[in-house]
């Protein structure tokens, strides 16, 4: 039996974000999440650190959370934000209308703009459609989910915060009709660990209705799932968005080496359940290529999926785009609270507000510090830009994102995981242009020679991981995708004989 | 320049055709964008399936599969004279037509093959059978530990060669001193087994001499396990039947992207090579076709549209509406039924070209992953082409 204060169940920015808070309060806390951090919406978005522009013309205050937030994470966290900056660009078609009530919005909003014509932004972004009429540049910025919630999770950590990833929560524990504990599925081991709490917060985002049902309560969501597509390029080194009213595909980020676009935005009811259309990424494609021409030629190396935990409004006749990405803090009034909705953008400021909410209920007087406080653990870190990674030509484990084997076998020391997932999110291994194809391998077998996983898991692993990949990178087999596909076919199924034969 | 016939593609099938056509006594150009896919591969010659014996599985082949178009005498003609050439070339490859082998792999599943360069001819392990691996510190694309998931028994021991490349590690060898220090070591091992699992890096050029010193200096059989790309056997197989193809007379038009073509009525006359500032023409009396399935550029997926990157010919795609699997690990996607057809005479059935002959993956229907027959596809296609091609100029 465990004890603490605060039970966190939930490991994607909000519930790191609040361990991280609940840390530098000196509130005793313990966090719970059943896969990996980021595992949700956290790492299934864009990684696009909001200036606030997409959401000024709707939804003012949002916006201005926003562009508060991205000041505090570009100082507290510069080598998780890659201060990119971004364009709204203005093809043949959308409004001169929609251009002045969005100027007219940011000022008012706090977002700093430029315009810039035509030739002075393709200057900046040689790729952009040429018959662009003018763009306005504000302060977008590409930010790394993965990196963002273990750097909260390293300020836990270091003052006593217990974490518990790949545990996976099957019971509310309730003592005279209140909150006390929970019973955790130690995954690895399939054990079941108690744990005793005065207060659980449930930030499980798209999970949070089941979990708030475990407890008996109910709270009022609407699922939205969005999809995204990959490109094999970085293609521009600025956050291209349309100027025009928020719709599906109308958002590029560069990320690292390559470009994610996106999204779209359809309701669903399970978030265990997610797959891509194929109509889903013709539709980003083509939206994309509108303001980046290159995306109708280049390779496409995956689509994902994620799910948007969106607040149920009275009213959502006109579709899920328009229910607010703001959050709430739901009190059960029985020891659990919920916290939903919200964004990546905006999730030290959802942390704030729980942890404020948890510290009066102790009447705890220490005020907040995140917004001034560096994420620690930064320093061992190389930040951007990717070339930084090679201080010295090293025995590189992944060349596609520059992963020294070093490194790889350090956060496997460290960490002491059994996930492959893990090792990717803390060093970008797999995340590059050829998606995994050949890094794996080799990273499962560093994780055997280091005596992490026996050789039977890791074969288990592998097969997991090359499935994954497949079911992500299957919708866009043509083109030179369609080469690549074969290649690792070739190596996976035939030179190391992993195929299943049919006699 | 004139040529009687220019092969299009330096894989398998265009190195075989190439070579079997200039020993014939034909002026014979390869006209080549690229390293081929073979070079990466793990250098053995699958024939076919999965069994014992190479001809059961053929006979179960669909009447429509390319090596119905050669037929068993010409397939084993095929598979002779590729043993033949590279015996000659000094890089000897084991087995024959009608059997196949069982070899290990680096994550020490067994694979079926039939054909392996000499450093395997020991590589099929029994289920029981007592081996030792040696291994190289950090070497990247090399883990025995999944070998010992396996067999459990295996002792394992590791050299420092300074690099961790298989490419590197390879050069190494090569050079005498190296392999040296390396036997000397080796010999300190005291290795109780009497096989000895290497992964692939027995030199580049010398392998032969390596081996054969290794084996007399040790006492020990060697075997080598093939890597992730860049692979060396890979690489061993396409340079062999390179310099075997140039000491035949074979021209060769390297990194040349073909941008166009000329015909006259139902010939092809010559072929445009982009180079910078002006480009090249390939004059022949016959055209070979062999560039390859997707993966090596031979046909293009277009989205929804088949494409063959040459001359556009009419692809034959698969009728069935999903053309890929649900299952990474399910073999055979529908779509690799797509390619050219081609008739009795390896013409493209649907082209009005007399002079073109067909070759290897490119061919519809060949299924090379479901079948297993991939190498042995192209070379019995690629040397039955060169004889249509060569019968079509008398």
């Amino acid at each position: 039996m465990i004890k603490t204060d605060v039970i966190i169940i939930g490991g994607g920015a909000t519930g790191t974000g609040i361990a991280r808070d609940m840390a530098l309060r000196g509130i005793d806390h313990c966090l719970i999440e059943k896969k990996d951090f980021a595992a949700g919406a956290t790492g299934a978005c864009h990684g696009l650190l909001h200036s606030g522009g997409r959401y000024t013309v709707k939804d003012p205050e949002a916006a201005r959370e926003c562009i508060t937030e991205n000041t505090i994470l570009r100082k507290i966290g510069k080598k998780c934000v890659e201060p990119t900056e971004g364009l709204f660009v203005r093809l043949p078609g959308d409004t001169i209308e929609y251009r002045d009530d969005f100027l007219k919005s940011c000022k008012e909003t706090g977002i700093k703009t430029k315009i810039l014509s035509a030739s002075e932004a393709i200057k900046l972004v040689p790729n952009l459609n040429p018959s662009l009429l003018e763009a306005v540049k504000v302060p977008d910025a590409s930010i790394d989910p993965f990196r963002l919630c273990m750097l909260n999770v390293i300020s836990s950590q270091r003052r006593g915060g217990k974490i518990f990833t790949h545990h996976k929560v099957v019971e509310i524990v309730k003592t005279r009709g209140r909150c006390t504990g929970v019973k955790v599925l130690d995954k690895f081991s399939a054990e079941i660990i108690e744990i005793s709490g005065k207060v659980i917060i449930n930030a499980s985002g798209a999970w949070g209705s089941g979990i708030a049902k475990m407890a008996g309560s109910d709270v009022p969501m609407s699922l939205s799932k969005g999809s995204l597509i990959i490109a094999n390029h970085r293609l521009s080194n600025l956050v291209i968005n349309r100027l025009r009213p928020s719709s599906n595909g109308d958002i590029i980020v560069p990320n690292e080496t390559v470009s994610l676009a996106g999204t779209t935005s359809i309701h669903v009811d399970d978030p265990d359940n997610l797959t891509t259309d194929p109509g889903e990424i013709d539709l980003i494609r083509s939206e994309a290529a509108m303001m980046l021409p290159d995306f109708n030629n280049i390779r496409l190396i995956r689509s994902y999926t994620g799910v948007r935990p969106l607040l149920k409004a009275a009213d959502t006749s006109s579709g899920d785009r328009s229910i607010s990405r703001g959050f709430q803090i739901i009190d059960h009034k029985n020891g659990m609270f919920s916290i939903l909705g919200g964004k990546l953008t905006t999730y030290r400021l959802m942390a704030e507000k729980m942890t404020n909410r948890v510290a009066d209920h102790f009447g705890i007087k220490i005020p907040c510090t995140t917004a001034e406080v560096p994420l620690e653990g930064q320093e061992d870190l190389s930040g951007y830009p990717v070339s930084k990674r090679l201080g010295k030509i090293e025995n590189i484990m992944c060349e596609c994102e520059l992963v020294s084997r070093s490194k790889v076998k350090k956060v496997i020391e460290d960490t002491g995981t059994k996930n492959i997932g893990d090792i990717q999110h803390r060093t970008r291994l797999g995340m590059g242009p050829c998606q995994g194809g050949f890094c794996t391998y080799r990273a499962l077998g560093l994780m055997q020679e280091t005596g992490q996983v026996s050789p039977e898991e890791s074969l288990d692993t592998l097969k997991r991981f090359l499935q994954r990949r497949y079911k992500g990178s299957r919708p866009l087999l043509y083109g030179d995708q369609l080469r690549e596909e074969q290649l690792v076919e070739g190596i996976y199924l035939s030179l190391l004989g992993m195929a299943e034969h049919e006699v | 320049m004139k040529y009687d016939i220019a092969v299009i593609g330096s894989g398998m099938s265009g190195l075989m055709a190439s070579i079997y056509l200039a020993e014939q006594g034909l002026n014979t150009a390869i006209v080549s964008r690229g390293d081929p896919i073979c070079s990466v591969s793990s250098g053995c010659i699958d024939i076919a399936g999965t069994g014992k014996k190479t001809l059961d599985s053929i006979n179960n082949f669909p009447e429509e599969h390319p090596y119905n178009k050669v037929g068993e005498k010409g397939i084993s003609y095929s598979i002779q004279y590729f043993l033949n050439i590279m015996k000659e070339e000094g890089y000897d490859y084991t087995g024959n037509f009608e059997k196949n082998r069982n070899i290990l792999t680096p994550i020490g599943k067994h694979r079926v093959t039939s054909l392996v360069p000499f450093p395997m001819k020991h590589a099929d392990i029994g289920k029981d059978e007592a081996f030792h691996i040696i291994s190289f510190k950090d070497i990247k694309d090399f883990f025995p530990s999944y070998i010992r998931g396996v067999f459990p028994d295996t002792s394992i021991s590791v050299f420092n060669a300074g690099t961790h490349t298989t490419m590197g590690i390879a050069a190494k060898m090569d050079n005498k001193d190296f392999l040296s220090t390396f036997i000397t070591w080796i010999k300190s091992q005291k290795i109780k087994q009497n096989k000895i699992g290497i992964p692939a890096v027995l030199g580049i050029t010398k392998t032969y001499e390596i081996i054969k010193k290794l084996e007399i200096e040790t006492g020990k059989f060697f075997f080598e396990i093939p890597t992730l790309p860049p692979s060396i056997p890979g690489i061993r197989l396409y340079r062999s039947l390179k310099s075997i193809a140039e000491k035949k007379g074979v021209s060769f038009y390297g990194s040349a992207e073909i941008t166009d073509f000329k015909k006259e009525k139902d010939r092809i006359i010559n072929i445009t090579i982009k180079k910078p500032g002006r480009p090249d023409y390939v004059n022949a009396d016959a055209f070979i076709l062999a560039t390859g399935s997707f993966v090596s550029g031979g046909l293009f997926l277009d989205k929804n549209i088949f494409k063959e990157t040459v001359f556009n010919l009419p692809v034959y795609s698969p009728v069935e509406k999903e053309v890929f699997n649900q299952d990474f690990f399910k073999l055979g996607h529908p779509i690799e039924k797509s390619g050219i057809l081609i008739d009795n005479n390896f013409n493209a059935t649907e082209s009005a070209y007399s002079n073109l002959f067909i070759a290897g993956s490119i061919l519809a229907n060949s299924e090379t992953m479901k079948y297993q027959c991939g190498h042995g596809m192209a070379i019995a296609t690629g040397i039955a082409a060169a004889k249509s091609a060569k019968e079509y100029l008398k």
